[in-house]
């Protein structure tokens, strides 16, 4: 057989090389398919008449799995069905929805399940809400109308914090939209009453525009500021004044004010009570719209832990058990692809394990009989029977679960600037007020209303706008900025703990380097020449799915060979892989040892050494060439480190690989501290240990692994793609390759606090001229309006300077 | 002037309780839940 031509498949869109299995003509264009799983899928999107979503252009990759209908079944499922009257509603979370091209088909398919009523796909949440006719169709049916489209379905139940969050989001919006609403009429009547300040205005009309005021203004206080209310009560509970009791107090005086002042025919102050409200509802709103989380990573770690296994009994039969009833000691069988579905012992066989649930490690390991695997793991090569060490209930998963759950609950909680501001300003301007009143009472001999009056006048004009809008604000610039510099930060408080961090801890396989391994250096034996190893390697590894294979793979094709067909091609799990080229050349591809097995003489020792791992190409029976590769650094990661050494923080590396492979890293990217052979606890312990140091920890990691210290860092910092658990731990989420933007996310977070704390210091500056002149007397609400709005641009203008902020700023 | 001042403010006032009316309608409908989907539906044939 001579090279193949590339080919791209009909359906899922990837090129390849080997046979095409054809499929029929349709518009007079021939379709391919990789691979069956792709043929169905076609046919299936065709039969529906859904043919139009291979014409659209923003369509992402699909990838074609085999629906395993032994990890769920229907009484699993019935469990998250809700009734509603005939029919019946299931929430399904689809992971790989990548485009809306992806929501367009699915919602198509969905529909046209026998039975079912209506379907909704949010694009944000990937979540599919579903209403069917339980005599027509099953929830089964739908998972494996889903799965065989190239998605993977997971029932999903919004837990109770989601539910609180969605239902925080719409009470805040439906008291924003009335406060926005109201102070858009009261606008307008207030200034019709500044113009009858200046030119004078008829005593009717005066006080019917007070009265409208009074009316509009009233629910903007009451219902739209009921949240402040309640945390003003909170905090006067707990003698811990606040940004709350602040507003409240503000917008209370506010409008006491004016109700007096229209009942005895003065000035009122009711745009300053809504203003107030209205501008810090802003913010609010603002700020929940950032701190949306992505999904949710606990649940999602439940659904790696396998529902089902297989237990072999004492007559060597098998039969299929739900986890929860394997006991230690029981015997399992766990196939090819499948996880372990409990903490187990291998008994017999050996395979290929991939570990990156535990270890965080990329590359799959051997292990053989006496080895422990953990659940949740994958069995990579061969069917292995086990040993349960621990019951479904306490198996690793479960324990990394709990953890987080405990470092969740556990995390210290940094108090806010604004809150620590308002901590001694409110008590202070209470002082204020108090003294204002006792003096005109006491000395002046005005009349108790009057010094009341005038003390709830210097209340009001203690509370600017400028004081509610000084952090949200700058939160807002921060976030829309970092958010095109590719750094996503989950809300406010997250800036203000990032400025505040003192150490920094990195993990390392996936987060500071790429944890694939790439090919440094070829080496070439016995007259090969590169061209022709390469080819050879190149060839076999196409077949084979080990991450080594994949990497060879690239380097070849990034060096312009492709690969030939192969024959008789054999795979010895973690050994090496074997195969015959055209023109009956026989190549071998492995270790050192699968080589010299297989009658090679290898002519040198190779030296051990965990950094780099090679593997050896033989040709004919002759050692040919050696292929050494090594995981990868991400791009940045030495800028990254030095750019935080340079800030004077402290940095470490705390990984579950050998101590020498952390050392080697740490040296090449410049860390002094390097920590390996970590598990998850001791992770979480080291997290720890700093913090009752008094240290702020940020904590960058990506693997399960990583996420109880994730969970107890100060802030916590993941990358695109890592794992589920991580991302939902993450306080800070870099997107694509770069590491340095873990540093360009600390700056902005330092920038942000130079910027808030100027915002603070204007509303201080407008409280130190504004205050004596209420006491005194001189300020008329016109003034205060002008002078209340002004600060109010002022701090917005302030804020957008963070619009600018330059990557290596 | 006086009265037609007060019925055009009475009518605003009106007015405006209608739309407030309609925006709670959207929200306990959950029109602002998924902002991100119809920008990418309008562009379907469909």
């Amino acid at each position: 057989m001579s090279l193949m031509s590339e080919q791209t498949c009909s359906h899922c869109g990837t090129s390849f090389r080997w046979k095409a299995i054809y499929g029929t003509a349709e518009d007079g264009i021939n379709t391919i398919f990789c691979c069956r799983g792709c043929q169905g899928a076609h046919s299936m999107i065709c039969d529906a008449g859904l043919g139009g979503f291979y014409k659209r252009s923003d369509r992402g990759i699909l990838t074609v799995t085999e629906f395993d209908t032994s990890s769920y079944t229907d009484a699993d499922l019935s469990q998250h069905i809700v009734s509603d009257g005939n029919l019946c509603r299931i929430d399904i979370l689809v992971c790989g929805i990548t485009c809306p091209s992806c929501v367009w088909l699915l919602e198509r398919m969905l529909v046209r399940v026998p039975g079912v009523e209506y379907v909704s796909l949010s694009y944000s949440g990937g979540i599919a809400s579903l209403r069917f006719d339980p005599v027509e169709a099953t929830p089964l049916q739908l998972f494996s109308v889903i799965s065989r489209l190239g998605y993977s379905p997971r029932p999903y139940s919004a837990d109770q914090s989601e539910k609180e969050a969605r239902r925080e989001r719409d009470d805040l919006l439906l008291r924003f939209g009335t406060a926005l609403f109201l102070t858009m009429q009261l606008m307008a009547y207030s200034y019709a009453l500044y113009a009858g300040f200046f030119q004078g205005i008829g005593g009717f009309m005066k006080l019917f525009l007070q009265y409208v005021s009074l009316l509009v203004t009233t629910p903007v206080v009451f219902y739209s500021g009921w949240p402040f209310f309640l945390g003003a009560w909170r905090s006067v509970k707990t003698a811990a004044p606040g940004m709350d009791l602040l507003i409240a107090m503000g917008a209370l005086s506010a409008w006491l004010y004016s109700v007096w002042a229209t009942l005895s025919n003065k000035e009122t102050y009711f745009e300053s009570a809504a203003m107030i409200v209205t501008f810090v509802l802003i913010g609010r709103l603002l700020e929940l719209s950032v701190r949306r989380r992505a999904m949710s990573g606990i649940s999602s770690l439940y659904a790696a832990a396998p529902q089902r296994a297989t237990l072999v009994d004492e007559d060597g039969g098998s039969r299929i058990v739900s986890v929860d009833e394997v006991r230690p000691g029981d015997l399992l069988m766990v196939r090819q692809g499948e996880r372990f579905p409990v903490d187990c012992l291998i008994i017999e066989g050996a395979t290929e394990v991939d570990q990156s649930l535990a270890t965080g490690e990329s590359q799959s390991v051997l292990l053989a009989s006496g080895d422990d695997v953990r659940s949740g793991c994958v069995n990579v090569a061969a069917p292995v029977t086990v040993q349960a060490l621990r019951p479904a209930g306490q198996s690793y998963l479960m324990r990394v679960a709990a953890m987080v759950q405990m470092a969740q609950a556990g995390k210290p909680k940094v108090q806010q600037l604004a809150d620590r501001v308002s901590g001694w300003f409110v008590p202070a301007v209470i002082l204020l007020a108090l003294l204002n009143c006792a003096g005109r009472f006491l000395y002046l001999g005005e009349d108790a209303g009057t010094a009341i009056m005038s003390a709830l006048s210097v209340i009001l004009i203690a509370c600017p706008c400028a004081m509610g809008l000084a952090v949200p604000a700058a939160v807002l610039a921060a976030c829309s900025r970092s958010a095109t510099l590719g750094i996503i930060l989950r809300g406010g408080d997250v800036i203000e703990r990032l400025a505040s961090i003192n150490s920094t801890l990195f993990d390392k396989t996936g987060t500071v380097t790429c944890g694939q391994p790439g090919v440094i250096q070829l080496e070439t034996y016995c007259d090969y020449d590169v061209s022709s190893v390469l080819q050879a390697a190149a060839s076999l590894e196409e077949l084979a799915s080990h991450p080594l294979a994949r990497a060879i793979v690239q380097y070849a094709a990034d060096h312009g060979y492709r690969p030939e067909s192969c024959h008789d091609f054999l795979a010895i799990p973690g050994r090496g892989i074997s195969g015959v080229l055209p023109n009956n050349v026989q190549v071998l591809c492995g270790s050192e040892l699968f080589l010299v097995e297989q009658g090679v003489t290898v002519p040198f020792v190779q030296t051990y050494d965990s950094f780099t791992t090679s593997v050896l190409v033989a040709i004919n029976g002759r050692l040919a060439g050696r292929l050494v590769m090594v995981d990868q650094l991400r791009g940045g990661a030495q800028e990254v480190i030095s750019r935080l050494t340079a800030a004077k923080l402290d940095v470490a590396l705390i990984s579950g690989d050998h101590q020498a492979t952390v050392n080697r890293i740490a040296t090449e990217i410049g860390v002094t501290s390097a920590h390996g052979g970590m598990t998850p606890d001791q992770k979480l312990l080291f997290v720890t240990e700093l913090q009752q140091r008094g240290l702020k920890v940020l904590m960058v990691g990506d693997g399960v692994n990583d996420a109880p210290a994730l969970a107890a860092s100060t802030v916590s910092c993941s990358l695109s793609g890592s794992s589920d658990i991580a991302l939902e731990n993450a306080d800070v989420i870099i997107t694509g390759d770069d590491l340095s933007r873990i540093a360009t996310a600390y700056s902005i977070s330092r920038a942000t606090m130079a910027i808030i704390k100027q915002n603070l210091a204007w509303a201080f500056v407008y409280n130190i001229i504004g205050i004596p002149l209420a006491m005194t007397g001189h300020l008329t609400p016109v003034y205060a309006a002008v002078a209340m709005t002004a600060s109010s641009l002022l701090v917005s203008l302030n804020s957008l300077r963070l619009m600018r902020f330059k990557h290596h700023g | 002037m006086d009265e037609s001042l007060v019925i055009l403010i009475v009518l605003s006032l009106c007015l405006g309780a209608g739309c407030w009316l309609i925006f709670i309608w959207a929200v306990k409908r959950g029109q602002f839940e998924d902002v991100e989907k119809p920008k990418h539906r309008m562009l379907d044939d469909d």
